[in-house]
């Protein structure tokens, strides 16, 4: 069982001298400043008003005039709040297949012997070799077999359970250790008990994680929903937000602005779900 | 679809002289292709990256369409730009693929291979009448019998010069080369002057520009190329000196054929060509950059852009999409479209309208101007037969010739070689 | 071990198996029959035996990007493995504003494609920043090639591999160093081990199956590296197509409605051979070390 242990925040292993905080800060700065250039670019191209220049020798980071308008143009261009309604949809789905199928099957994988174990997961890690590219075609093929061409769910369908996500959740709970597990079953507990008692409250961190992952994946594929949606009213965000970019007509504040609101939602998810990760630290980890 | 082939054929041979088609009657009667050939019912159309900016057109265009034939109900799909070609083969992998479909006549090739897509000359006596010659060429294919499409707009390429480059570093905007040799010798008093900060010359050669040349790309019979004779290498051997001259940049080894245009939108090149509606785009990119800018004819035989309307061979409504695909494409509605886009209507009708050949003085007007008059003289200048791997294959060629890592006719030998090979799989 | 009912464990990996064999097994079993074929992405293609593979190996465009991906798998796997770790450990401790910190390193994960190209391409290109600040430094008088040099490309895009991986990796190891017990921390703390030491000592061992599945994914995901090559030579693969991965000359040939499927296939199964190697090594390297 997983306790709950005394909160450890007033330990000294917590306290930070004044110097290691300035050296933390600068790393993350350095860091910062690295990882988050072509984020403002996309911010300042979304707020430029139309006499700037987008294309330049060196790009200018600070709009002479910024604006909102661009925002109010693509929701005036697109229906974007339908199309994320979509977006969502789609993700929800992924997420919860993924939370669901990934999180028992990588507790089997880790923490139950069976017969066929070792070949399944040689067959999971297969998949991360195995070639994705010529088979986009083959899998609207399948998906439309199954009577599922221009639906949601169609689209949500083959990212469902990702294979990597089961390898994730299986590495998760290999590190809880066995002992937690021996004494739950000399006390009687069956399989699903375990997991929900030992196994959950302990991968909740990596449970945060592949939700991330799905989520992404769910909300910036674009050409998978492409080729199964036809009808514009069930496009998602990534492939609505390609009107923007027309024949005869191209944007790139309002791409921009597009991709910002798109990149919002991702946002909010992983800010919301990063605490997550804390859990074991900030609780006390497990009890061994 | 037996029966209705076996219809189209009876038709055929009864609509001896077709049907009047005036102009005001810009679609067809013509396809009383089988038994009812009446226009009604259910019809989908689909078009590629249009909407949001052409969305009251199309749907003004379609809404006449459904006054003028009660009971059809036109379903308009307008697929985004990108990934078309994915979504298409998927169409076509799916049996989905709409009555009345755009594609260019690269995209209509391997749909024609399958049997997909409709003859549609065997129901239209008139094509030739009414639209242009190569409009309609686009859409015939080597081995096979018939025209795959109905032409819809037309575009071709125009010089663009930065006029303020060239003030700058001692050309004449007004005197812009017109040939490559004086391309060369403009674009070394360029880089002198402006001590190789600025190009003016920005584009790797591709198939087109053999073609230009004079080189033959391919055997009349489509099943092998030649396009690695001496001409061509002498032509490749001219872009390497230029670059060993340092008169382009470097970016032209790894870059697509859109590059130039982006070095241009820089301010790095002074030189890009595009089609007629570039000034526009330019005006929404970079303002500042727009109004320096001057059009000038192309070098050489201009390009031909083509787009087209063509009917699936699995439509179950033929006579609605015939009619829908001409209506499209008929000489009113596509000079309603040029009207708002430079484009070029495919139909001979619209040869004498003013509209095309009057500038109203600004850079982007007269860029349609020299567009318009271009078209005339405007070729296809790469084989539809050239597949993705294929060009990809050959731009790298053509690449390390100009690098000078090979001679240019090692590099020619390999690229068809390879295409050869790539033909006959 | 004997469960009460031998058949909870494989109903619990019974979803996952089904999406398995569906949506990955079976798409490659087709895979594998149409690299026998001359096949096109609208059907049609005959059985051509090995045609097709004895292509493969006289392409010479293919040793080229078997070099390149296996380059790209030496350089990333200690960097992608090692420096996200630490960032996470930067990152793992509560300062005021690290969740606004966390956030902005994830962000180059889902940058667009089209975005990190302009980006790149300002920073390293002839008249880019880097170019352009080496020179005033004076520290060069010709611009650095990054952009169009064989070898600098490769590199260029080992870097934005990377810089695109770093939080990717990151949000990995910082849901494994949750479980890392603090008591062993604080109990090298009091022995008198300083930062660094407990890193190795605690943090390290701590993580280590983490440590090898990210090591598995990085080895995976650098010999089947695509988008950055992709991005910073514009589709094209580098000067004279000397800069392709392996999955680039599968895309090469795979693409849109033209594409030589069958080859394809072909050079898919080349990669997938080559793949599984190191991935069985890295396996049995943790296996001794365990």
């Amino acid at each position: 069982m997983a306790a709950h242990a005394k909160s450890a925040r007033h330990s000294g292993f917590n306290t930070i001298t004044t110097g290691e905080k300035v050296l933390r800060y600068t790393l993350l700065l350095v860091v910062l400043a690295i990882t988050v250039s072509p984020f403002l670019w996309q911010l300042s191209t979304s707020l430029k008003s139309l006499d700037e220049d987008i294309y330049a020798q060196t790009p200018t980071f600070l709009p002479e005039h910024p604006t909102l308008d661009n925002y109010v143009k693509v929701a005036e261009t697109i229906p974007v709040w339908s199309y994320a309604a979509n977006s969502l949809v789609v993700a929800v789905i992924v997420v919860a297949g993924n939370a669901v199928g990934a999180t028992i099957a990588g507790y089997a994988l880790a923490k139950l012997r069976f017969r066929g174990a070792k070949l399944l997961m040689g067959l999971f890690l297969a998949t991360l070799v195995l070639p994705g590219e010529v088979t986009i075609i083959s899998q609207y093929v399948t998906v439309r077999g199954l009577g599922l061409a221009d639906t949601l769910v169609g689209v949500a369908l083959p990212g469902a359970i990702g294979m990597l996500n089961v390898l994730l959740m299986r590495t998760a709970f290999q590190a809880i250790p066995p002992e937690m597990d021996e004494a739950a079953i000399i006390d009687g507990a069956t399989a699903w008990q375990r997991l929900r008692h030992i196994g959950l409250p302990n991968v909740r961190g990596m449970l945060s994680v592949i939700t991330i992952f799905a989520f992404i994946g769910a909300w910036d594929d674009f050409l998978w929903p492409l080729i199964v949606l036809t009808n514009p009213e069930n496009y998602t965000l990534t492939v609505g937000l390609q009107y923007l970019n027309g024949t005869f007509s191209a944007n790139p504040r309002l791409i921009a602005a597009g991709t910002m609101i798109s990149f919002l939602p991702i946002v909010i998810v992983f800010a919301a779900l990063q605490r997550f990760f804390f859990r074991g630290v900030e609780e006390g980890a497990i009890k061994g | 679809m037996r029966r209705y082939w076996a219809g189209l054929a009876v038709v055929a041979t009864m609509v001896a002289g077709g049907c009047g088609l005036g102009a005001e009657e810009p679609e067809a009667a013509a396809p009383s292709a089988n038994a009812s050939g009446e226009v009604k019912g259910k019809v989908s159309l689909q078009t590629w990256a249009l909407k949001p900016k052409f969305t009251d057109y199309m749907q003004g265009v379609i809404d006449a369409f459904e006054k003028k034939h009660p009971g059809v109900e036109v379903e308009w799909l307008d697929q985004p730009g990108d990934g078309y070609s994915e979504k298409v083969l998927s169409q076509a992998a799916g049996g989905t693929l709409p009555d009345v479909t755009n594609l260019p006549p690269d995209f209509a090739l391997p749909l024609v291979k399958q049997g997909l897509l409709l003859d549609v000359s065997q129901t239209d006596q008139k094509l030739a009448d009414e639209y242009v010659a190569g409009g309609i060429d686009a859409y015939r294919f080597a081995g096979f019998q018939g025209v795959y499409g109905y032409p819809w707009y037309l575009n071709t390429d125009v010089n663009y010069w930065n006029s303020e480059l060239m003030t700058k570093y001692g050309l004449d905007p007004k005197k812009p080369p017109t040939t490559f040799d004086e391309l060369v010798a403009q674009a070394r008093i360029l880089k002198e002057k402006s001590g190789g900060k600025v190009y003016l010359m920005s584009r790797r050669p591709e198939l087109g520009d053999l073609f230009k040349e004079g080189v033959k790309l391919m055997a009349d019979d489509g099943k092998s190329f030649t396009f690695n004779t001496p001409e061509a290498a002498a032509l490749l051997d001219k872009y390497r000196d230029a670059f060993k001259e340092g008169l382009l940049p470097r970016d032209v080894l790894t870059d697509t054929y859109a590059g130039n245009a982006k070095l241009f939108n820089e301010g790095t090149v002074a030189w890009t060509t595009a089609g007629a509606n570039h000034i526009t785009s330019l005006a929404t990119d970079n303002p500042t950059l727009a109004p320096k800018v001057v059009p000038s004819t192309a070098m050489g035989t201009p390009p031909l852009y083509v787009q087209g309307l063509s009917v699936s061979k699995k439509t179950q409504n033929a006579p609605a999409a015939i009619a829908l695909a001409r209506w499209v494409t008929s000489p009113e509605n596509q000079a309603a479209f040029a009207h708002l886009v430079s484009i070029f209507p495919s139909t001979k009708a619209s040869a004498n309208d003013p509209f095309f050949s009057k500038s109203d003085g600004t850079n982007a007007s007269e860029a349609k101007v020299i567009a318009f008059a271009s078209l005339a003289q405007a070729k296809m200048l790469q084989p539809v037969e050239v597949t993705d791997a294929m060009s990809k294959f050959i731009r790298q060629q053509f690449a390390l010739a100009i690098s000078g890592e090979i001679t240019s006719k090692e590099a020619l030998d390999a690229a068809v070689a390879k295409c050869d090979e790539l033909l006959q799989n | 071990m004997t469960h009460r009912r031998w058949f909870t464990p494989w109903l619990l990996v019974a979803p996952a198996a089904v999406w398995l064999f569906v949506f990955n097994i079976w798409p490659s079993i087709n895979t594998v029959v149409l690299a026998f074929t001359n096949a096109k992405p609208l059907g049609g293609g005959r059985f051509t035996g090995l045609a097709n593979f004895t292509r493969v190996l006289n392409d010479d465009q293919l040793a080229d990007a078997l070099l390149n991906s296996i380059v790209f798998m030496v350089v990333c796997l200690p960097l992608l493995t090692m420096l996200p770790l630490l960032i996470a450990v930067l990152v793992e401790k509560k300062l005021p504003g690290i969740m606004f910190f966390r956030t902005a390193f994830y962000t180059p994960v889902v940058a667009s494609a089209v975005v990190v190209a302009l980006i790149w391409g300002w920073m390293l290109n002839d008249r880019g920043l880097v170019n352009g600040f080496a020179q005033w430094l004076g520290v060069i008088a010709a611009p650095i090639p990054f952009l169009t040099d064989r070898w600098l490309l490769l590199f260029s895009a080992i870097s934005l591999t990377v810089w695109k991986g770093l939080g990717y990796y990151m949000i990995i190891y910082l849901s494994a160093l949750g479980n890392v017990r603090r008591e062993l921390h604080e109990a090298a703390a009091v022995d008198g081990a300083g930062p660094v030491r407990r890193f190795w000592s605690v943090t390290v061992p701590g993580v280590r199956n983490t440590m090898l599945l990210v090591s598995v994914l990085v080895s995976v995901s650098a010999l089947r590296v695509f988008s950055e090559l992709y991005v910073l030579s514009n589709g094209t693969g580098g000067p004279g197509g000397r800069d392709m991965s392996v999955v680039m000359l599968i895309q090469m040939y795979s693409r849109g409605f033209t594409g030589h499927l069958g080859y394809a296939s072909a050079l898919s199964i080349v990669l997938l051979v080559v793949t599984i190697g190191p991935m069985l090594l890295l396996l049995r390297l943790n296996r001794k070390a365990a």
